[in-house]
């Protein structure tokens, strides 16, 4: 039976849970209630109240607490609700997290995982929609990934909490029950997914798309509608990983295509889109045929509520149809 | 449930030829030498910055140093201490060598984290000693976090978590304490009531008088103790570790103490009046358990000249050895980020431009 990127990521939890004692999960509302979503469904009944643990309502000791943790020898798999309300935790994980490494030279270290509820186009108005994801991608020390499949949800997932090093991991909310991303999963397959590059998720020449998470989606359709109207072929790009970012697949497709395209759920400036052009413009400045184009969210604070309004904010398949034939006709 | 001890009093000179029944006088006399020698430390990292020996800038806890000993005396090496910006101390009450502690004062690549951290805040992870960020009160929320772990593990460890009364006002510090309370977790918060935050009054940073009242709201226990009195501080803190270790949870101590140099060593402290210092420096920590020693039999000026004459040289020795060790690499700046490798990808950044 196909499997939901929901249950691709409870799956991981309760694999990782059964292989390693260390490994627990700390969170607002993850125990009885099964989290926010459902995605921890079934795990207290399992792993008991000791691993599968309700915190108090509050982001910043969730993270912290799991840093020290991990610095003792655990597991810790945080989870925070929504991204929207990940700013009591800035100071643990931007501060803390990914720097204790660095400042006592590997003496200290916290392999932790802060599953991270992200993104818009469910209505959820500015506080219950927002990506941010850029926040993280910005701090060196800190492994940033985003899975857009339900084999990437649990591979990257089991492959985070095996990790040595603090992972933040998006998973997009749209993502959980879409049923286009469901995927036949081999239960217990114990697969582990690459933490450190890009996949091509479709082949091209014409031009390159990179984009992560639920705008993939976007992407393939887009391609697949130019390919139709144009017979240009786009080749996609999934980033998979916001930090460490994976360049050279990046300028590889790029230095074949020569056209860029990059699609990004959270507002335009100095979203990840602004790194990836700056890379593109640096060192393959040469192969480009055409501008690099982004389609991104506008800059304004997050994504409102009128479903109007939302639409607007939101990059869907025509802007990136739009988008892809302006640097195609270039 | 907040309690005030006080067992010294100022000047005091308890005449008595009985051993304290809970405190050997070899322990006693172990505060105290541990007390004059982290005194005589910190003034030699002070003539050292002042000579501008060593870069960035130190916190003398000069004034405080029977707060840190108290608590930290009897630690074991698997206990954590989560140290704040002011406890370099801390370092050589559990056993840092000293060569490590002035490597790190001069940043050298032989230091716990070769040059990195700011000078005295300092860690040391062979004796679970947290390598602070400066963000004040963030190493609590560690601490605790450390506190959960050893909880899990079900072993005995505990953890010493230090901060100022300025701390007290962060978000961070409330959510340190509650989840401890609710989670009865193996912690002790030792606050260091030393009246000033940079130049901010603790009078602008609570409404309340003695900070332990604050355990109230998180469920357990808050002793207000006078933490220039070493015997006193020792006792309350060995009750509080005990409690920890054998399941009773965490505990608040405010130690009432004061620092008799400016926040660091750039801070000529002038929002603070000389009279106050004054005061407080007759409370002097060391002075005052001289006075008990005597009372007891346990002190001469001898044995002081003796231990401080020694110590001296241990330090002289760690600072030679500090000054000769090299500087870290240039390049080492791309070390210890991630438990992978980044510098290749740093230097050899492949270029897909024909013709640049
Ligand atoms: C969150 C945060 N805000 C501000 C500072 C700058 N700062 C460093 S020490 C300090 C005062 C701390 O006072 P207290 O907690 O009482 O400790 P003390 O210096 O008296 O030992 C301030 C404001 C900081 N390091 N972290
Ligand atoms: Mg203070």
């Amino acid at each position: 039976m196909p499997v939901s990127y929901l249950d691709a990521i409870n799956a991981a939890l309760r694999e990782e849970m059964q292989r390693d004692p260390n490994v627990f999960i700390l969170g607002e509302d993850v125990g009885v209630m099964g989290g926010a979503f459902g995605v921890t469904k079934g795990l207290l009944e399992e792993f008991g109240a000791d691993r599968v643990i309700d915190s108090p309502l509050a982001e910043g000791i969730i993270v912290s607490a799991s840093i020290g943790a991990a610095m003792a020898g655990l597991r810790p798999v945080a989870e925070i609700q929504f991204v929207d309300f990940i700013t009591p935790a800035m100071d643990a994980i931007t501060q803390q997290a990914a720097k204790l490494r660095y400042r006592s030279a590997g003496t200290q270290t916290c392999p932790l995982t802060v599953r991270v509820c992200y993104g818009g186009g469910t209505g959820g108005g500015l506080y219950h929609s927002q990506t941010n994801t850029t926040w993280f991608a910005h701090e060196p020390g800190l492994v940033v990934v985003a899975p857009a499949t339900a084999s990437d949800a649990k591979g990257m997932l089991k492959a985070s909490i095996r990790q040595d090093d603090p992972v933040i991991y998006f998973e997009h909310k749209k993502l959980y029950r879409l049923p286009a991303v469901k995927e036949e999963l081999p239960e217990g397959d114990d697969h582990l997914a690459d933490l450190f590059h890009c996949a091509i998720r479709r082949p091209g020449k014409d031009a390159t798309i990179v984009t992560y998470g639920y705008m993939l989606q976007l992407a393939l359709q887009a391609a697949e509608k130019v390919a139709e109207e144009s017979g240009a072929s786009v080749e996609v790009i999934d980033l998979r990983v916001l930090n460490p970012l994976d360049h050279d697949t990046i300028l590889e497709s790029v230095s074949r295509t020569g056209r860029l395209c990059i699609v990004q759920e959270d507002h335009r400036t100095l979203g990840i889109g602004s790194e990836i052009a700056a890379t593109v413009a640096e060192r393959a400045f040469d192969c480009l045929d055409a501008p690099i184009v982004r389609v991104a969210a506008p800059d304004v604070p997050a994504i409102p509520a009128a479903e109007s309004l939302e639409q607007f904010y939101m990059p869907n398949v025509s802007k990136v149809v739009d988008a892809l034939h302006r640097i195609l006709q270039y | 449930m907040a309690t005030k001890v006080k067992e010294l009093g100022a000047g005091a000179a308890v005449r008595s030829n009985h051993p304290n029944p809970l405190i050997s006088n070899d322990k006693l006399k172990q505060m105290y030498s541990t007390m004059l020698k982290c005194r005589l430390l910190e003034e030699r990292a002070r003539i050292l910055k002042k000579q501008a020996r060593f870069k960035g800038n130190y916190y003398a806890a000069v004034g405080q140093e029977a707060t840190a000993v108290g608590a930290g005396i009897d630690l074991r090496p698997e206990d954590t201490v989560a140290p704040s910006h002011r406890d370099f101390i801390l370092n050589f009450i559990k056993g840092t060598p000293l060569t490590a502690m002035f490597s790190q004062l001069y940043g050298r690549s032989t230091s716990p984290d070769k040059g990195r951290s700011a000078p005295a805040h300092g860690g040391y992870a062979p004796l679970n000693i947290i390598t602070p960020g400066s963000t004040i009160a963030a190493q609590l929320n560690i601490g605790t976090g450390i506190a959960m772990a050893n909880q899990m593990k079900k072993n005995d460890n505990v953890v010493v978590a230090f901060s100022g009364e300025g701390s007290t006002s962060l978000g961070f510090w409330h959510e340190a304490l509650n989840f401890a309370g609710v989670r009865n977790l193996p912690i002790v918060y030792v606050c260091q009531n030393n009246l000033w935050a940079e130049s901010v009054s603790v009078k602008l940073q609570t409404k309340v008088d003695d900070i332990s009242l604050k355990a109230i709201g998180y469920g357990f226990p808050g002793i207000t103790v006078d933490g220039n009195d070493v015997v006193a501080m020792y006792r309350v803190a060995q009750e509080a570790i005990a409690r920890a270790r054998t399941g009773g949870g965490p505990t608040l101590i405010e130690a009432k103490t004061y620092r008799w140099y400016g926040h660091s060593e750039i801070d000529p402290a002038r929002y603070r009046s000389a009279e106050e210092v004054e005061e407080w420096k007759a409370k002097d920590p060391i002075a005052a358990m001289e006075r008990y020693l005597t009372g007891k039999d346990l002190y001469s000026d001898a044995w002081k000249k003796e231990i401080s004459e020694e110590f001296q040289k241990e330090l002289d020795a760690a600072i030679d050895v500090a000054e000769k060790a090299p500087p870290p690499e240039p390049i080492d700046c791309l070390d210890y980020l991630y438990s992978f490798d980044i510098r290749n990808r740093e230097l050899d950044r492949k270029n897909y431009s024909p013709k640049f």
